[in-house]
């Protein structure tokens, strides 16, 4: 293999490591993340890393039949995500009777 | 592997209902082996239907060879023309195209056809050896069927007996590795011949008249008239009125049309196809829902569809029988448009609860039919005692109408011990036998009365003084006081919610007989939905089959439940006890179940709602938008001001088109927007004529919408167009292609959402010509400063203050728009910029070799072809122009319109016909619209609408449009706005080609570059590959006169041998000319010349049509660009022979087809040829593309030819070559 998909290789192990260093930070954090896979659309807080997956407690999802329980899923499968942090906006809290 | 069927055309009795309805001169195709045992059985059984006479289907799997050996015993030349199909179209077209040898068979004879089935799904067959649309046709007369591919593996059983299956319209298809399931095949048909026991046209005994036409299914039809009888002679309960009962079996025992039987979760597939012959029909399927193309989750989700003739889709229920609640019942499936619903076009989809082993029986004692499980799910428990399973546990009783049920109606009964025994634990009102809201608790309640009260539709008076309207009770007062303005109910859920209903029932016991209609009891209504989940038996809204009688009488309120599951979309809700006397009278509205957490405020005050027709949604996590819901409605029974009944139909109760067209309950006609000029060019301007009374939507520049696009009542196709915005068509697909116009059938239900990218007035119209004329317009109006009466979207910035003065109404025109000064959105600062300059003038049109012409012709033609064409060295064709993607297209018009040139000076449009026939007078202003592309719509959209300026022109003036092509969205039709009624059948209309980047555009015999043009070599520099485009406008409304210079009535006038004395009543919107690209070849003068049918496509004896015969050689990429931009509201089917694109042709898992269906006004299609020329196989020879309405469109020229050399011809260089 070239020295070229040598240095790609470890370019992803870079980015990947940092992203699951940012996701550790966030630990019991909300979190806001979007998703390819159904149900797409993920709020809840950030229980562990599991190696390169993570553990969320899911407050909502696009339905409300796969909410409250814990979700695990694979950083790669994450497309779009927001971690809350103290001072900085906030994700809303939805609610179905507003 | 090679599968063989020996199918014979045989001429047969087909009774068609168990009065002895029937036609003596049907036809069928059959297989042999049941020929002798049909015929048979026919003799023996004169008067009641035999099984076997039905639609032949016949089953293959994917990559088969299947060779058919057809015997024709019809004493005409027949054949069988398969569609989807890959063939040798020089023997197995099953047809006498061109310059191809027959593949028909003539009488006695036989033929063997070779079909490859390379895809799995429905390869509909029928005759093209007469295509006549009188009753001595064949298709029209049941000639047709189907052969059902399976996927590969398959094997398929009889659902009764289980076993083996060489034909049916029922069976079960099993695999080795995927689910087995039901499949039903359900053909529709209409026009075709019936006569009654005593060999008349059957008569309704309602108003003693004739009876509405044959609409049936698979052979049979169930029409209301004769179960009325049975009431009215006292047979059975002689105290209901009719139409509450039509589809009751506890009063008349199972119909004779086709009931599909399942278990309940059974996986089932219905093979949906329009066997014959004219209307376009809506599918309706109560309880479930599926995807428009089920080849890919991005399709649309559907539970009612529009289908055409000769066209045919796959209907795959979600979750299988009962859908996701699990319900069991009848559920009942329809044509949704009422007429036809009423004259018999319908039948059950029964879903059981217990096994059925041929030991049980209905309540009224017939045996019901044994029905193999299916062998890869549970046996379902067999029926005790105590349980005896669906429909025995019903407290019915036979004869009389259906049990109202239990719970549900407030101070009603409890449960039997056996409906306590069926139920399910936590039955509830409106949720007795299944849980429909799976669990979830009830956190939305409506409580919806249905009233009745005198509407207005229009500032001039017209009214129907016996409105019916869905109401919810806190406005009750205010819309009878007249505080608020009567529209259609439109609720607003979020998504994930379980509904209670309290329906109320204030309508008063009978609807009043007038012009329209003869007096009926309508003594009990129902609130029937579609889309959520519910149960069938108790909250249906409707009395069907064995079910229980959802419906309340007058006074008495009762609760059903649904749960709205996910985001859907609009759902309509309706009457299903007398629709056909009441819902035209404003018995229509819908939910809409919107993303969950919104929340919806009035758009004028912001105060917050749960209902209207136009609201503001905010959404924390989504974009907010605005959400705008529109109904047309035809058959909208109006007086005049002075009490004058409006387009009455010949006698009251008659449902022959009665009334004009309206939206949301109203309507702004035309007629009545002349100005003070009397030049129809301002018709829609706010400036002359101020606003419409019709529904403005109002937005702030960039905001979203969502456009509900529903139709109310009552039977006919209708075209929506928005001018200056387009939107995906499959909504949860990004990729699909971009529309700008949708067909839209009764009870269908689109969402269409965009953003609205700059400030201006946007037409939206159902703009066939008829409807357009009585009014079914209005604007989208979009602001870019703050306007006092509209709240911002919250997520957007806010609109600046205003720093000027709204425009008002002056009472004259506008001044010209200045293209020149606006760059469409998103236009980039260097685009390429590709000219134009066209011309509009008015010229003879020569529309076939036999002298049929339009002296009055108006085109549009670049400015260097017009002296050509007005000395006669060019035939005119349709402008065809073309932009690659990115260029800024300038097109310069300029009218060279004479007044004395027009044939209706004195301001009376005769012909073809359209409803409410009034002074307006011929406009010599002209524009030039293009739907899809980009542009500003104040100045480039052809249209002088609301306040935009002038985007016409007169003698003398010029305007130079400014048209981006944004995307590369293939085909757009164009035509002139400027008078819809005087200008666009004469011709002025066209199409625009996007092109991809870096194209250019060449004769197909010359090579070299040309600018305009509807038959052309794309070559492209990117791809390093070239193709062939071929234009198709299909268009009608055509005023044609003979070579003698008489009147051509079309389509009497091209009907072959000739038009059957029955049939002289024409719609207004069938009457006119059609063909393709100002051609047609109508086949009248082929026969008058050479009486021979099965000859009439035949080049070898009548040379080639006039319609245009395009030319490639085998393999060749084609492109066929098909467009409708004129004018009629009869829909169109598109079919090709021997070939097939993808349904959307940008998404790759699409469906692919041979046909396009519901065609009409605005529609713009991009065929991609798979396999291009000739198909995968790329069979030489002529492939026949045409309409697949039997009546009235093939007859009347509909048709031409695409030509595949298989030796290079001197004319037509190849591709390859350059």
């Amino acid at each position: 293999m070239s020295s070229y998909y040598g240095n790609y290789d470890a370019v992803n192990t870079m980015h990947d490591e940092e992203l699951l260093k940012h996701f550790q930070n966030g630990i019991g954090c909300r979190v806001f993340i979007l998703s390819p896979s159904f149900p797409f659309m993920f709020i809840g807080e950030i229980l562990s890393i599991v190696e390169d997956a993570l553990e969320i407690f899911v407050e909502t999802t696009h339905f409300a039949q796969l909410e409250n329980r814990t979700w695990v899923m694979h950083i790669d499968n994450i497309e779009v995500f927001y971690i809350e942090r103290p001072g900085e906006p906030r994700i809303p809290e939805l609610n179905d009777l507003q | 592997m090679i599968r063989r069927y020996h199918v014979v055309a045989i001429p047969i009795r087909i009774v068609v209902n168990n009065f002895g309805d029937h036609n003596p001169d049907g036809r069928m195709y059959v297989l042999k082996e049941n020929e002798s045992k049909v015929k048979e059985l026919v003799r023996k059984n004169p008067v009641t239907p035999v099984e076997l006479v039905q639609p032949l289907t016949i089953r293959a799997n994917a990559g088969d060879i299947v060779e058919i050996l057809f015997e024709n015993q019809l004493p005409f030349a027949a054949g069988m023309h398969f569609q989807e199909a890959d063939y040798n179209v020089l023997t197995s077209d099953g047809a006498n195209v061109g310059l191809n040898p027959s593949s028909l068979a003539d009488c006695g004879e036989t033929i063997l056809y070779q079909i490859n089935t390379t895809n799995e799904g429905i390869y509909f067959f029928t005759d093209l050896g007469n295509v006549s649309s009188t009753e001595e046709g064949s298709n029209i007369q049941g000639l047709f069927g189907a052969l059902l591919v399976e996927r590969r593996g398959s094997w398929w059983t009889d659902p009764e007996t289980g076993e083996a299956l060489n034909s049916g319209v029922f069976a079960d298809i099993h695999h080795p590795f995927l689910p087995s399931f039901r499949e039903y095949a359900w053909f529709f048909n209409d026009e075709m011949e019936v006569d009654d026991l005593t060999g008349n046209r059957p008569i309704n005994s309602h108003t003693n008249q004739e009876a509405e036409s044959f609409h049936g299914v698979n052979y049979r039809y169930e029409p209301l008239h004769n179960r009325l009888r049975l009431v009215r002679e006292g047979v059975v309960s002689p105290e209901v009125e009719g139409e509450e009962v039509h589809h009751d079996s506890w009063v008349f025992g199972d119909p004779a049309t086709p009931i599909l039987r399942g278990y309940k979760g059974d996986p089932a597939v219905i093979r949906l196809i329009h066997g014959a012959s004219k209307e376009t029909h809506v599918f309706h399927y109560h309880v479930h829902q599926w995807p428009r193309d089920p080849n890919t989750l991005n399709s649309e989700i559907l539970d009612a569809q529009a289908i055409s003739p000769q066209s045919h889709y796959n209907i795959i229920p979600l979750y299988g029988l009962g859908s996701l609640q699990g319900a069991i019942g009848d559920a009942i499936i329809h044509c949704h448009l009422y007429p036809h619903f009423e004259v018999g076009m319908w039948g059950i989809n029964r879903i059981f609860d217990t096994l059925q082993d041929g030991s049980q029986c209905y309540p009224n004692g017939i045996p019901i039919a044994p029905l193999q499980p299916l062998p890869d799910r549970p046996v379902p428990p067999s029926p005790t005692i105590e349980r005896p399973g669906f429909p025995n546990f019903i407290p019915g009783k036979v004869g009389c109408k259906a049990p109202r049920p239990p719970l549900g109606i407030v101070g009603g009964r409890e449960m039997t011990e056996l409906e306590r025994n069926a139920a399910v634990p936590n039955a509830r009102p409106g949720a007795v036998f299944v849980d429909s809201c799976l669990g979830n608790p009830v956190v939305v309640e409506f409580d919806v009365s249905m009233i009745e009260l005198p509407i207005v539709y229009n500032k001039q008076g017209w009214n129907d003084p016996k409105g019916r309207i869905y109401v919810l009770d806190k406005d009750l007062d205010d819309v009878l006081s007249g505080k608020k303005e009567p529209e259609p109910l439109v609720l607003h859920i979020p998504a994930g919610s379980c509904i209670r209903m309290n329906f109320t029932n204030r309508l008063p016991h009978v609807l009043d007989g007038d012009a329209f209609q003869l007096v009926t009891r309508t003594y009990e209504t129902g609130f029937h939905i579609h889309f959520v989940k519910f149960d069938v038996l108790v909250a249906d809204g409707a009395s069907v089959g064995w079910n229980y009688d959802s419906s309340v009488l007058p006074g008495e309120t009762i609760r059903y439940e649904w749960f709205a599951d996910t985001e859907l979309k609009a759902f309509f809700f309706h009457d299903h006890l007398f629709p056909v006397s009441h819902q035209q009278h404003g018995v229509f509205g819908a939910g809409i179940i919107q993303p969950r957490f919104s929340q919806f405020f009035e758009s004028r005050t912001g105060e917050e709602t749960d209902h209207g027709t136009q609201v503001t949604v905010r959404n924390p996590i989504i974009p907010n938008y605005r959400d705008l819901s529109l109904f047309i409605q035809d058959f909208a029974l109006l007086f005049d001001k002075d009490g004058k009944p409006l387009q009455p139909p010949d006698f009251p109760g008659s449902l022959a088109d009665p009334g004009v067209f309206a939206v949301n309950y109203k309507n702004e006609p035309l007629q009545f927007r002349l100005g003070e000029d009397c030049d129809p060019a301002y018709s829609f301007s706010s400036f002359v004529n101020g606003d419409p009374v019709t529904p403005i939507l109002r937005a702030y520049e960039g905001d979203p919408i969502r456009i509900r696009l529903l139709q109310g009542a009552q039977e006919e196709s209708h075209s929506f167009n928005i001018h200056g915005l387009k939107w995906p068509r499959e909504r949860p697909s990004n990729d699909t292609v971009l529309q700008s116009q949708q067909h839209i059938g009764i009870s269908e239900s689109f969402t269409f959402e965009m953003e609205i990218p700059r400030a201006g007035d946007y037409l939206w119209a159902f703009e066939t010509e008829e409807d357009i004329w009585n009014g079914t317009w209005g604007l989208i109006r979009t602001f870019d400063l703050e306007v006092e009466d509209l709240i911002p979207l919250l997520d957007r910035p806010l609109p600046p203050p205003r720093t000027e003065p709204l425009p008002i109404v002056t009472g004259k025109p506008p001044a010209l728009a200045d293209p020149q000064s606006t760059l469409p959105p998103e236009v980039a600062h260097n685009a390429p910029i590709r000219r134009y300059r066209v011309v509009a003038f008015q010229t003879p049109i020569i529309y076939n070799s036999y002298g049929d012409h339009d002296p009055f012709g108006i085109v549009f033609a670049l400015e260097e072809d017009v002296e050509d064409i007005l000395s006669g060295k060019k035939n005119p064709e349709p402008l065809v122009l073309r932009g690659n993607v990115g260029d800024l297209v300038e097109v310069t018009l300029t009218s060279r319109l004479k007044f004395e040139l027009f044939p209706f000076q004195d301001g009376i449009h005769p012909y073809p016909p359209v409803k409410e026939q009034a002074f307006y007078p011929p406009s010599l202003r002209i524009s030039l619209h293009v739907n899809l592309l980009d542009y500003d719509v104040t100045t480039s959209s052809g249209d002088t609408v609301g306040f935009n300026p002038d985007q016409t022109v007169g003698l003398g003036e010029e305007i130079t449009y400014r048209w981006h092509v944004s995307a590369n969205v293939g085909t757009c039709a164009m035509w002139d706005v400027a008078d819809l009624r005087n200008h666009r059948s004469f011709g002025t209309f066209g199409a625009f080609i996007a092109e991809p980047r870096f194209s250019t555009y060449h004769d197909p015999y010359t090579l070299e570059s040309v600018k305009a043009g509807a038959n052309v070599i794309i070559r492209n520099q990117f791809f390093q590959a070239a193709f062939r485009e071929f234009v198709l406008i299909m268009h009608d409304g055509v005023r044609l006169v003979d070579k003698q210079g008489q009147l051509i009535v079309d389509p009497l006038a091209g009907t072959i041998p000739e038009a059957d004395p029955e049939d002289l009543e024409v719609d207004t919107y069938d009457f006119g000319s059609r063909g393709f690209n100002y051609r047609s070849e109508r086949l009248i003068n082929r026969f008058r010349e050479h009486p021979v049918l099965r000859d009439l496509f035949s080049s070898k004896v009548f040379g080639d049509p006039a319609t245009p015969v395009f030319e490639a050689y085998p393999g060749d990429p084609i492109f066929i660009r098909l467009t409708n931009p004129s004018e009629r509201r009869r829909s169109h089917t598109f079919h090709l022979h021997g070939h097939k694109w993808k349904f959307d042709p940008r998404e790759l898992d699409s469906n692919s087809q041979s046909f396009i269906g519901h065609i009409v006004a605005g529609d713009a299609q991009d065929l991609l040829i798979i396999g291009g020329a000739g198909g995968r196989f790329n069979f030489p020879g002529d492939y026949m593309y045409r309409s697949g309405n039997i009546r009235w469109d093939i007859e009347q020229g509909m048709w031409g030819i695409l030509r595949v050399h298989d030796q290079i011809q001197q004319h037509l260089p190849p591709l390859s070559n350059e």
